[in-house]
C-alpha cells in the first residue's frame, strides 16, 4: 500500500529545519559566491587545488544537520533542488579543474619560472634602495611562483599594504598579464562565468522557495529571539 | 632623504598584540569574503581607509613578532565564533602571519613575574618581556588594549594604540 503523502502542518518544525539549517546557510554562501565570482575571484588555493569560499552545496551544511539536508532534497515540496545542487557542484568541479590545469601549466613553464625569478631579483634590488619595500624572497623554494599563479587564477588586482607580497605585486602584476591571454586561462574564466550563472539562478530559486515556505507554513525566515513561552522550541534561540 | 613618515616609523621591530591581528583578520574576512556577521566586532579598523593606514604603518617596520600567548588568545576568540566559519578564520590568521612573515616567541610562565601575571595576564606580560629583550631593535608594541598601552608607557616602551594608527594624519 502506498503511504498517503501529507503536507506539513502550519508552523511545522520540519519546514523550520529546512529553512534555518539548510536554506539559510546555502543562501548566505551563494550570496558570497555570486559576489566573488562577479569580481572574478574564485578563491582558488594552490596547495589544496580547491576554491576556499566556493564549496559543493553539501559542505555549506553543518554535519549534524545532514539528516535535515537529506530530508530537504528528498521531499517533493522541494522538487528539483537535488538536481540544481548537483549542477552547481559540477560547475564548481569544472572551475577547480580548469584552475588547476592553468596553474600547473604555469608551474611547469620554464619561462614563467624564469620571469618570476627575474622579477624577484629586480624587486630585491629596488627593495635594497628603498627601506619601505618589505624584504621578499622565494622561501620555501617555489612558493613565490605558486603564489603568483594563484593571484593570476583569482584575478587579484591588489593586496593589503602590510602583506609581504603587496609591493612586489603592485610593481610586477602587469608583467604577468599576458598569461591571462592563454587559452587555459580562458577556460578558467569561462567555467567561472558558467558557475556564476548557475549560482545566481540557484540563489534566486532558493530565495523564492524560502519565501514561499515561510508564507505557506507561517514561519519566520530566521529564528527569532527567545520568548519564554516558546522556550521548548529547538529553533527559537 | 627620508620623509617625515619614515623618520617617525623606521624602526626595526613591531610587536603585535591580539587586538590588531584580530581586527586585520576580521576586516579582510568582512570586506573580501562578505562575513558580514563579524563586522560588528570591529572596533578600530572600521573602513578601507583605516585598514590601509594601519597596513602602511605595519609595513614600515621591517620585522614583526608576537607571543605564543597571543595565538592562544586568538584561539579563544575563534572558538567563540560560529563553528562553521572557524576553519576559515584560521585560514585568514595563517595568511596574516605568513604575509607579515610573523615571528613568534614563547615566554614561559615560570619566567614571568607572578604578580605581573596576576595583574595583567600572561599575554601582556609576555609582550612586554619580548619588548624588553629586543631593546636593541627599537621595538614598538601595537595594541588595542588600554591597560597594555598604559603598562608599556610606565615601562618606558614605545607603544601605539591601533586606533591612533587608523586616524587620518
Amino acid at each position: 500500500m502506498i503511504p498517503e503523502v501529507t503536507l506539513p502542518p502550519p508552523h511545522s518544525k520540519r519546514v523550520q529545519a529546512w529553512v534555518y539549517a539548510i536554506m539559510n546557510p546555502i543562501i548566505e554562501s551563494l550570496r558570497r559566491e555570486v559576489s566573488l565570482l562577479a569580481k572574478g575571484n574564485i578563491t582558488w588555493q594552490g596547495d589544496t587545488k580547491r576554491c576556499e569560499y566556493i564549496r559543493p552545496i553539501g559542505e555549506y551544511i553543518e554535519f549534524p544537520q545532514r539528516p535535515n539536508y537529506e530530508d530537504f532534497v528528498a521531499d517533493p515540496l522541494n522538487l528539483g533542488f537535488q538536481g540544481k545542487f548537483e549542477k552547481h557542484d559540477r560547475g564548481l568541479s569544472a572551475v577547480e579543474s580548469s584552475a588547476a590545469e592553468f596553474a600547473d601549466g604555469l608551474m611547469h613553464s620554464d619561462s614563467f619560472q624564469k620571469q618570476v625569478k627575474d622579477l624577484l631579483e629586480q624587486y630585491q634590488a629596488a627593495a635594497r634602495a628603498n627601506p619601505q619595500h618589505p624584504y621578499l624572497d622565494d622561501s620555501p623554494g617555489g612558493s613565490l611562483p605558486r603564489a603568483v599563479a594563484a593571484l593570476l587564477v583569482n584575478r587579484i588586482d591588489s593586496l593589503p599594504y602590510h602583506y609581504g607580497t603587496h609591493k612586489f605585486w603592485e610593481m610586477c602584476k602587469n608583467e604577468f598579464q599576458p598569461y591571462h591571454m592563454l587559452p587555459s586561462f580562458h577556460a578558467v574564466k569561462k567555467a567561472a562565468e558558467a558557475l556564476g550563472h548557475i549560482s545566481s539562478k540557484l540563489l534566486l530559486d532558493l530565495e523564492n522557495h524560502r519565501q514561499s515556505l515561510c508564507r505557506t507554513y507561517d514561519i519566520p525566515a530566521a529564528p527569532i529571539p527567545a520568548d519564554k513561552s516558546h522556550s521548548a522550541d529547538a529553533f527559537i534561540v | 632623504m627620508p620623509s617625515s613618515f619614515e623618520r617617525e616609523h623606521r624602526r626595526e621591530l613591531l610587536i603585535l598584540d591580539t587586538g590588531p591581528i584580530r581586527e586585520l583578520v576580521v576586516f579582510r574576512a568582512v570586506e573580501q569574503f562578505r562575513f558580514e556577521g563579524l563586522r560588528k566586532s570591529l572596533r578600530c579598523i572600521v573602513d578601507r581607509d583605516c585598514y590601509d593606514r594601519c597596513g602602511k604603518f605595519i609595513v614600515s617596520l621591517r620585522r614583526k613578532i608576537t607571543s605564543a600567548s597571543v595565538v592562544a588568545e586568538l584561539n579563544c576568540w575563534i572558538r567563540e565564533t560560529e563553528r562553521a566559519g572557524q576553519g576559515k578564520l584560521w585560514n585568514r590568521v595563517y595568511e596574516e602571519f605568513d604575509e607579515m612573515r610573523m615571528d613568534e616567541q614563547v615566554v614561559k610562565l615560570l619566567e614571568m613575574d607572578i604578580k605581573q601575571v596576576a595583574k595583567f595576564g600572561p599575554t601582556d606580560v609576555s609582550l612586554i618581556d619580548i619588548a624588553r629583550r629586543s631593546a636593541n631593535l627599537s621595538p614598538v608594541v601595537l595594541t588595542a588594549d588600554r591597560p597594555l598601552l598604559e603598562q608599556c608607557g610606565r615601562a618606558g616602551l614605545r607603544v601605539k594604540h591601533l586606533k591612533e594608527l587608523t586616524l587620518p594624519e
